[in-house]
């Protein structure tokens, strides 16, 4: 597909999530929507199940340079080409609770959101509808209001039932995993058939992602998607006041502008915060949004804390979907509930993932120290009667956790972001909490050997912040930079605050109040 | 037979990969290719030789399926084709000075120790060495961080042992592919 030479209604940078939640939004609303994906398209055929073959999903665009004793973990945690991280997610999809939009206010740390929970929770309930979502809303004790789950929850089996129980004989509850998997045909898409290759991609549809909810609706309505194309700049009319295109690089290596009346940037969490400091200009000599110096900062990652179990019954973990069966969110609405221990914040266990034996997040690398002819023996038991879950622990943000511009450029000159990241000694007291806890439980269910693996980063946040006004914050509640009202951020750099839980369903009612201003 | 081109491409028979040999198009099993006289593309003889034994120590097996021959070709293709779990681990790339720093100074701590290249070592010189690689004591040491570089080759001698169909099969693991890959590696 060429790239426009006339003018279009809006551009939007970026092809997963978010980036196709806008196009498919905004071309059906009639205007005229070209995205540009700096990746290559992804086929169905591409979506291999092997766990060696994912690895082709991830990022491979520019590296990012990560410092700090937390390092977000980019490569695993970001994606590249059409779909974007959203077609190798896991798809656990909670939403954000009341308190997580008002930590300032109520706790005194942290930031507050622009808006609060009652704002967002029409766009939770469209959304949901729109992706589909399967779960059981009654269960969940601790959800904040909003519509049942349009489909029925997630299959359980051994693992979740032994873990649950675990849960429940220390006086807490679980329910079933929220998740934008399909338990029946929906809207066209098949039922998930509970293999645990979500991490490879879901080449059945059966999965809610960009690939199969967003983009079939967004090229209907005649949006057009331009693959191996890399953003380098958001243009600006001559005050500086307005976005008038961007600058891309094609895969030919030639510069083009695209000129647009909106732009939308959703490149992802450390994309978004590095295009716009790298268009700077005179009127923005701090890169483009950043009068309040915010531009960068208050980058967070959920810090993930894996536990894991061997149990007496065969649990035959490598059942399910790779996100899990269960959920327990059973502190998430008392931050303070643990400062005694020094700990600060909220979060949730996602219980009894599928585990494939190899993978970053799979049985091997679980017990690094085991080797020789014990691994044989710990992979065959572990195969047949590992228990697992997941803490996601929220990060609370700090200023001084930001991407800047590196000295060192990519291959068409753009300066690499870095990006820094220290989680807070409340968040790593949290995080010991959690551990505690997830593996109480664990001997509660009964299993006979239990451990934990080292705090790893989870989901990337932050960066370019909404908030009240330019002088905290690059972008306002709809997302629209306060400098530059129609340039429009999406994705989780707009999140002021972590929460505990996974952030892509956040993402999509962001995008969807976006689009209602847009359209 | 001498190799006058290798090229990794279809793994149709479990556990084979396919070489061209003297023109032909053959499959043969990691041991059978090297024993034929096929060279990696991209380690040297000597680095290959120890990763293969260090890969088997940690992880039984691996030399057999192929440590050596699938981290020898990761390296030798570009990154956007690249599998090897290095990517996850906060090295950026190109990914072979990580792993022939790595390789060397095991051979130069094995030669110090024992005046023996790692590959030579007897089962106890060998874990012992492998334990301190793993918990960072090895003094002289002038590789990549030891701990880490002990854990990729551990997982990359995982990948091609437990996480290929073969190694699903070892396990009494469903491999239940939605697309079954078309070769183990690339
Ligand atoms: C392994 C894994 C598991 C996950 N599981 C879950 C989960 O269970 N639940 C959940 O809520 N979230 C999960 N996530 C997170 C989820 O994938 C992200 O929140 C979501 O995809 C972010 O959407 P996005 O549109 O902001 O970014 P992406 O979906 O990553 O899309 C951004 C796109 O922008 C492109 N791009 C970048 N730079 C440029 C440029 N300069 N020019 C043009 N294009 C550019 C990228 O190539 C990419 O395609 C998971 C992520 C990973 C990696
Ligand atoms: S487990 Fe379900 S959602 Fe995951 S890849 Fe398989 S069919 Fe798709």
């Amino acid at each position: 597909m060429t790239l426009p030479r006339e003018k279009v209604d809006v551009v939007i940078v970026g092809s997963g999530a978010a980036g196709a939640h806008f196009a498919a939004r905004l071309s059906q609303a009639g205007q005229r929507v070209a995205v540009l994906e700096a990746g290559p398209e992804i086929k169905t055929e591409q979506m291999v199940s092997s766990m060696l073959w994912a690895r082709r999903l991830k990022w491979k665009g520019a590296p990012v340079l990560e410092t700090g004793p937390e390092p977000v973990g980019y490569v695993f945690n970001a994606g590249w080409g059409v779909g974007g991280a959203s077609i190798h997610h896991y798809a656990v999809w909670p939403r954000m609770h009341e308190n997580d939009f008002r930590v300032r206010s109520l706790y005194g740390r942290g930031l507050d959101w622009p808006i609060s929970y009652a704002d967002l929770r029409p766009y939770y309930d469209r959304v949901q509808k729109e992706c589909g979502i399967s779960g059981d809303a009654k269960a969940e004790v601790w959800r904040p209001a909003g519509e049942p789950y349009p489909m029925g929850p997630v299959a359980s089996a051994n693992q979740g039932r032994i873990v649950g129980k675990g849960f429940e004989s220390l006086g807490m509850k679980v329910a079933p995993l929220p998740m934008a998997i399909a338990t029946r045909t929906y809207d066209g898409r098949p039922s998930c058939i509970w293999d645990g290759w979500c991490d490879a991609g879901c080449p059945t549809g059966a999965l809610s992602n960009a690939l199969s909810v967003h983009w079939p609706k967004a090229l209907a309505a005649g949006a057009t998607l331009h693959p191996n194309t890399q953003v380098v700049r958001v243009l600006t009319e001559s005050k500086g006041t307005r976005a008038s295109g961007v600058e891309v690089v094609t895969a030919k290596g030639e510069r083009v502008r695209i000129m647009a009346d909106a732009v939308v940037l959703a490149a992802n969490t450390i994309q978004n915060a590095r295009i716009l400091l790298a268009s700077e200009s005179s009127h923005h000599p701090h890169g483009l949004g950043n009068a309040s110096g915010t531009l960068g900062q208050f980058v967070t990652s959920h810090l993930a804390a894996p536990i894991f179990g061997l149990h007496p019954d065969k649990t035959n973990p490598w059942f399910g979907a790779f996100g899990g069966q269960f959920l327990n969110q059973e502190h998430y609405d008392q931050k303070e509930k643990f400062s005694g221990q020094g700990a600060f914040g909220s979060y949730q266990w996602m219980i009894a993932q599928a585990v494939k034996p190899n993978g970053l997040l799979g049985i091997a690398p679980s017990r690094p120290d085991i080797r020789g002819a014990a691994l044989k023996r710990f992979m065959e038991r572990s195969t047949e009667h590992m228990i697992t879950m997941t803490g996601v622990v929220e990060d609370l943000p700090i200023a001084e956790n930001r991407v800047t511009l590196s000295q060192q450029k990519d291959a068409w000159g753009v300066p690499l972001a870095t990006v820094q990241h220290a989680s807070s000694p409340e968040s790593l007291a949290l995080w010991k909490v959690a551990v505690d806890e997830g593996l109480r439980v664990f001997r509660a269910a009964g299993a006979d050997d239990v451990w934990n693996a080292p705090k790893a980063p989870m989901h990337i946040m932050g960066g370019t912040i909404m908030g009240k006004g330019a002088g905290d914050s690059v972008a306002n509640r709809y997302g629209a930079v306060h400098e530059v009202p129609n340039l429009v951020l999406g994705g989780a750099s707009l999140f002021p605050t972590s929460g505990g839980v996974n952030p892509t369903f956040t993402i999509h009612a962001l995008a969807s109040m976006a689009c209602d201003q847009l359209t | 037979m001498k190799a006058t081109r290798r090229e990794i491409l279809y793994a149709g028979g479990i556990g084979l990969l396919s070489f061209t040999l003297g023109g032909a198009k053959v499959e043969l099993s990691p041991r059978d290719a090297r024993e034929a006289g096929v060279k990696p593309r991209v380690l040297l003889s000597n680095e290959e030789e120890t990763l293969a034994a260090l890969g088997d120590r940690i992880v039984p097996g691996s030399r057999e399926s192929g440590v050596s021959v699938y981290v020898d070709h990761q390296l030798a293709v570009s990154f956007e084709e690249c599998m090897l779990m290095i990517q996850y681990l906060g090295v950026a790339p190109p990914f072979t000075s990580f792993y022939r720093s790595g390789l060397s100074s095991v051979n130069s701590v094995a030669r110090a120790r024992h005046g023996q290249p790692f590959a030579e070592l007897t089962d106890a010189n060998a874990e012992a060495l492998i334990e301190d690689m793993a918990s960072e004591k090895l003094e002289d040491w002038e590789g990549p961080p030891q701990g880490l570089f002990y854990f990729v080759i551990r997982n990359d001698a995982c990948d091609v042992q437990y996480g290929t169909q073969e190694g699903f099969v070892r396990l009494n693991v469903p491999y239940a592919a939605h697309i079954l890959p078309p070769s183990e590696w690339g």
